[in-house]
């Protein structure tokens, strides 16, 4: 019917390219198969999910009653520091690299990525640091100072135990191999892309990560620098961080500098996983491609600019602290696009609400709540009460749960009948959003009360004051149902793996072309492929008289 | 291609290192004041000679991967050769002015000069030994007899990286030794 | 619904920011009401349309047509762009206002009325020209602008008294200001909002509101030094207080021990609370601090010792008669 062409031969012989059946854990170990490795980093996330849980799980436990004595205080602070660094670093990162890996060449029609050894040694070095970091609790305490590790309560005068220097070295390793996944994302999107799929023909999700991946090489940098001149500082006496006069600043200002690009870094990925459940379980194209498109591309030049509104208390001055409110604010204008965007592709479409359109649907409103918390500490008087609060707290988790976890989650379902051939059962499906988004809000959503009623952050235990404990115990309360519904996802893996229903290679009636290639793909991952005209080369297939136009 | 844009991308992200030591030296030596005294443990006028051959070297490089692409093996080792050897000729004014340095008491834990000044130029000076390592690689495969024709880009890159070294130093060498000078004049 | 009422009952009970006590934390919170009205608007805007979506275009099972393919309308985009856009505006505006109003730049601060240091866990309070040392509640007077100066002794710490005004923060190397318009004379619970290390979370204090004639009596007491023993168990627990090392650490005027490390004791048991709000200040309590200080607070940086009852009887009865 259409004009198929064969794809290319890989450009480099890749060794040991040979999945047979029995894939034996040396295989695994060795391969250098994007999909593997893919599934490999999926793997490490959801160890590290329920290492990171656990630890809020006990967090919340020590805060469910005031004046409470399950933890003591070296430990909880050890627990929030680890909760914190584990998940964005060990969950987040190699729950999108994992996705990206895999999806990307099945995406663009390549059959692996354009450095497959490189692809490995990312998730290798990616696994090292997390466990280098881990190794910390056998070494006589894990690092205490927080995720972002404030000097000089980072350096050996006030923090003695070794968890700091396995601080340094763990996110320094991991950091290493983000930076080679994203060299790897651009180099395969630029040269491995299908004939007749230009730049501007590219999946939504492609074009996020592969902006987001110029982002990661423009973040990690300060971060490693920053690492590296801790660890003189602890090892070798030098001062860069306990100098008189503003060390303490350079910390925070190298920090942020990687910090808060890091935090769109986690979100931008999770985008693009909306914008193609949005259109497929819509039934429609995306509304404003060139919009939702661009807009990423904003916010990623923006999220260099804003650093400083971390820092609105240290008294810089009302000229910097302008300067850094209006860049923060601007942010909310391309997010918003992208919100109304999506509202508008489901427009006047045919809905359909698998879990993974539940996951997506439910994350514009949490989302838009997590975003507009973010507006009030643009908005820097506000900020000066409500920062280091428990309001900061919620807000994390708003945009880490409700924006990138949430799209993590809508990946999964969406994309795990290609992983395994399997479907996820939608019942149980179903419990687990419920589940899962009641104790989300329940946890989170009075923390923004206790911030404004004065409870900060970071503390093991709280004086009884009024509504504190109730509040408190709500959360905790609610925490633990979230426990529960991940319980059950992985229980619905575990099932699904063994007698799930058949998939098919297209179950959703998809619009890219991962959807052609069989579930799980094959070595080559595909047989055959159509010449590209439009950005939905699979809805040009099935509806030739209603093809795309561009 | 591949290999060019992948180089390009390790390019711009070391820079963006750099820039973030750099950042931190000019925020740990002159926002509370350049201290004249360390001008004065630094030989400036040593340091430029060296520079100089690091400059150098990128010009043989240069003239090495012309040769390359004119099929003319020898040509390419010997400017290879050239090339490492003025490399290592840097690395030797490095060390030479580090144990000076250390002699004087300066040091990386002696004060905040010492502690940004080592951790700067000794960060370019790993790129540098990382640099003369891919080289000794490079001449190896060479003799093996890898790269008798045109048409690889590892030579291209392997030069493109050694170029930005040679950048970086430009900017290390202006902002460590030549600010402080019109600073301190002024 | 539920939690806009459970803040409204909250304002009658506790202190916060809502619930403002001095001229800048009243504009703030005013701003926060503004924000609050409008993100409320913009929340219930994206899931009210996210819900009538959802209802009107759902899958009917029983007629699955292809919806029309829509690709884009700049109209559209525009409203989207220009509407969020107005709205930042505005609140740029208030931002820049009230900063200007709240945290005004002098080129040069008088000496402040109070200098403020963070330690690892507690406040120590200066009153320089009055000569008076004092450690987690501080005295100011209400109805008078006052000058604070911030620094810190170690880490970084962060202070907040929300129903006062912003934070700000105590940095190593740096002096920071903070100028205080109270209205009224009221304890103002305050706390250290920057995680500083294992007792982050007992770095509590009070600031204690008063007219300024009684804020002017309080100034000469404590100028005042300690009382002398009155009774012979005091008078023991004195000798044993500058005997044993406590006095490397702590200060108490007119006597030997002059320690710079922990609060200063001179008027310790006229405070209400000790060790940053873990417990008021009793004889009991003293002797159970003192019998196991890294039990009641552990992570703080006063040693544990070693000492018999009765040490600890006469120790704990000394330092509950500095009045
Ligand atoms: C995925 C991660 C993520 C995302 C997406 C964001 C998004 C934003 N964040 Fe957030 N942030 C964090 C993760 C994230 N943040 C973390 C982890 C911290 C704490 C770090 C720590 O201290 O531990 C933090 C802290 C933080 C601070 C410092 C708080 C403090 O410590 O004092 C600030 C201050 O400005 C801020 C601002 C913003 C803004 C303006 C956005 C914007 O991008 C939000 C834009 C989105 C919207 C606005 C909603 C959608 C838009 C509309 C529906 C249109 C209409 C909107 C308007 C008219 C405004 N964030
Ligand atoms: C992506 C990021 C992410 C995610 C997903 C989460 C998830 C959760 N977070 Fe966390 N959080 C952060 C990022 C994140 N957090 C960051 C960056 C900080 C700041 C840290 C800092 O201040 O330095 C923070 C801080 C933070 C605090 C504040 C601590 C403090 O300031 O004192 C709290 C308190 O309630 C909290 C709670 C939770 C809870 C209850 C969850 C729940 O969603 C978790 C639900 C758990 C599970 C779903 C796991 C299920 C596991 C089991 C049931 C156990 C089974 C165990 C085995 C089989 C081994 N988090
Ligand atoms: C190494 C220093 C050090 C020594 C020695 C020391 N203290 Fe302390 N002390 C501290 C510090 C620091 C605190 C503040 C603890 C906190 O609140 O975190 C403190 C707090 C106290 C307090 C509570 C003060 C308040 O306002 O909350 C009392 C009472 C006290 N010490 C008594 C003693 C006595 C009696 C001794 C001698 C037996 C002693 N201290 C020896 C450092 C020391
Ligand atoms: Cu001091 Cu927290
Ligand atoms: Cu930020």
């Amino acid at each position: 019917m259409t004009d198929n062409i064969k794809i290319p031969e890989t450009k480099q012989a890749i060794p040991g390219l040979s999945i047979n059946n029995n894939r034996g854990l040396l295989q695994w170990i060795t391969t250098v198969d994007h999909k593997q490795i893919g599934i490999m980093y999926l793997v490490v996330a959801v160890i590290f999910f329920l290492v990171g849980g656990l630890f809020a799980l006990l967090m919340r436990i020590q805060l469910a009653i005031p004046n409470n004595h399950f933890l003591s205080p070296e430990t909880y602070n050890q627990l929030f520091t680890m909760h914190g660094t584990t998940m964005i670093f060990f969950v987040m990162m190699p729950a999108i690299f994992g996705f990206s890996v895999y999806f990307i060449p099945l995406m663009i029609g390549a059959n692996e990525m354009a450095f497959p050894r490189l692809n490995a040694f990312s998730l290798w070095m990616t696994f090292f640091g997390g466990f280098v970091l881990y190794f910390s609790f056998a070494a006589g305490g894990a690092p205490d100072a927080g995720w972002f590790n404030y000097a000089p309560l980072n350096e050996k005068n006030y923090s003695s135990s070794p968890g700091i220097d396995y601080y340094c070295m763990g996110l320094f390793l991991a950091g290493i191999g983000s930076i080679t996944t994203a060299i790897n994302i651009i180099v395969t999107v630029l040269h491995y892309r299908i004939q007749g799929m230009s730049l501007t023909k590219l999946p939504l999700f492609v074009w996020m990560v592969f902006v987001n991946a110029f982002l990661i090489l423009g973040a990690l940098p300060s971060l490693n620098a920053a690492l590296a001149m801790l660890l003189l500082d602890r090892q070798f006496d030098a001062h860069f961080f306990t100098a008189p006069g503003g060390g303490a600043l350079l910390w925070q200002h190298l920090f942020w500098l990687f910090g808060h690009p890091e935090v769109y870094i986690l979100i931008l990925p999770a985008f693009g996983i909306y914008s193609e459940v949005f259109q497929v379980f819509s039934g429609k194209r995306i509304f404003g491609y060139s919009f939702v498109a661009l807009s990423a591309v904003a916010i990623a030049l923006l999220s260099f600019g804003v650093w400083m509104h971390h820092m609105f208390a240290v008294g810089s001055g009302t000229a910097v602290n302008s300067f850094f409110s209006a860049s923060s604010m601007l942010i909310g204008i391309p997010t918003g696009i992208k919100i109304f965007n999506w509202l508008a592709t489901m427009y006047g479409g045919n809905i359909r609400f698998t879990v993974s359109m539940m996951f997506a649907i439910a994350f514009l409103v949490e989302f838009t709540i997590g975003g507009l918390t973010g507006i009030a500490f643009s908005i820097v008087p506000l900020d000066w009460q409500l920062t280091d609060t428990y309001y900061v707290v919620a807000h994390i988790h708003y945009v880490f749960i409700g924006g990138s976890l949430f799209g993590i989650f809508s990946g999964l379902f969406y994309w795990f009948p290609k992983l395994t051939g399997r479907l996820l059962s939608e019942k149980a499906g179903k419990w687990f959003f419920w589940l899962f988004v009641i104790g989300f809000n329940g946890t989170f959503f009075i923390q923004h009360i206790l911030g404004i009623l004065g409870m900060p952050r970071r503390v093991y235990t709280y004086p009884d004051l009024p509504w504190y404990g109730f509040f408190n115990f709500i959360s905790s309360a609610s925490a633990m149902l979230m426990g529960i519904a991940f319980l059950l996802l992985l229980w619905m893996i575990h099932s699904a793996r063994k007698h799930g229903t058949a998939s098919g290679s297209d179950p959703w009636d998809g619009f890219t072309l991962e959807w052609m290639a069989a579930s799980p793909p094959g070595n080559q991952n595909f047989d055959r492929l159509p010449v590209v005209h439009s950005r939905r080369p699979l809805w040009d297939l099935k509806h030739p008289d209603n093809a795309d136009d561009e | 291609m591949e290999n060019k844009t992948m180089i390009k991308l390790v390019i711009g992200t070391e820079g963006i290192f750099f820039l973030a030591l750099i950042m931190a030296f000019v925020y740990m030596a002159f926002v509370s004041g350049y201290e004249p005294a360390n001008l004065h443990a630094l030989n400036i006028k040593l340091t430029a000679v060296f520079s100089c051959t690091l400059f150098a070297s990128s010009g043989t490089f240069w003239m090495a991967e012309k040769n390359y692409n004119n099929s003319n093996r020898k040509g390419l080792l010997t400017w290879l050769c050239v090339t490492m050897l003025l490399g290592l000729i840097f690395l030797g004014g490095q060390a030479h002015e580090y144990i000076g340095l250390i002699n004087k008491e300066i040091t990386l834990s002696s004060s905040l000069f010492g502690t940004s000044f080592f951790t700067l130029t000794g960060f370019h000076g790993l790129h540098v030994l990382i640099g003369l390592i891919v080289f000794g690689i490079l001449l190896v495969l060479i003799l093996l007899g890898d790269f008798d024709r045109p048409g690889s880009s590892v030579i291209a890159c392997a030069g493109m990286y050694w170029h930005f070294v040679d950048i970086v130093w430009l900017v290390v060498f202006t902002v460590v030794y030549v600010l402080p000078v019109i600073h301190v004049l002024k | 619904m539920l939690t806009l009422l459970n803040i409204c009952l909250t304002r009658r009970l506790l202190q916060s920011m809502l619930n403002p006590s001095s001229e800048q934390a009243d504009r703030i919170a005013r701003l926060f009401n503004y924000f609050n009205v409008a993100a409320g608007g913009m929340v219930l805007l994206v899931s009210g349309l996210t819900l009538y979506i959802c209802i009107r275009f759902r899958s009917k099972k029983t007629t699955r047509h292809i919806p029309e393919q829509t690709k884009g309308n700049n109209k559209v985009e525009a409203l989207m762009i220009t509407v969020p856009g107005i709205l930042l505006a505005f609140f740029f505006y208030q931002t820049v206002s009230v900063m200007h109003s709240v945290a005004p730049e002098p080129d040069h601060f008088p000496p402040p009325d109070v200098i403020i240091t963070g330690h690892q866990f507690w406040w120590e309070v200066r009153y320089s020209a009055a000569g008076v040392t004092s450690a987690n509640e501080i005295h100011l007077p209400a109805g008078k602008r006052v000058l604070l100066e911030l620094k810190s002794a170690d880490v970084i710490h962060d202070w907040w008294v929300p129903a006062l005004r912003n934070k700000m923060d105590l940095i190593p190397g740096k002096i920071n200001h903070l100028w205080l318009n109270i209205n009224k004379a009221d304890t103002y619970a305050g706390v250290c909002s920057e995680f500083c290390g294992a007792q982050h979370a007992w770095m509590r204090m009070n600031v204690m509101a008063t007219d300024s004639t009684s804020y002017r009596h309080w100034l000469q007491e404590e100028a005042a030094t300690a009382l002398h023993p009155a009774d012979s168990l005091s008078a023991k627990g004195s000798v044993i207080f500058a005997a044993k090392t406590c006095g490397g650490c702590h200060n108490i005027s007119g006597t030997a021990s002059t320690g710079q490390v922990g609060p200063d004791l001179t008027h310790f048991a006229s405070r209400e609370k000790m060790l940053g709000g873990i417990m008021p200040v009793t004889e009991e309590n003293i002797y159970r601090w003192l019998s196991h200080p890294q039990e009641i607070k552990p992570g703080s940086k006063m040693p544990n010792f070693i000492f018999s009852n009765d040490t600890l009887k006469a120790l704990s009865h000394y330092l509950g008669q500095l009045k």
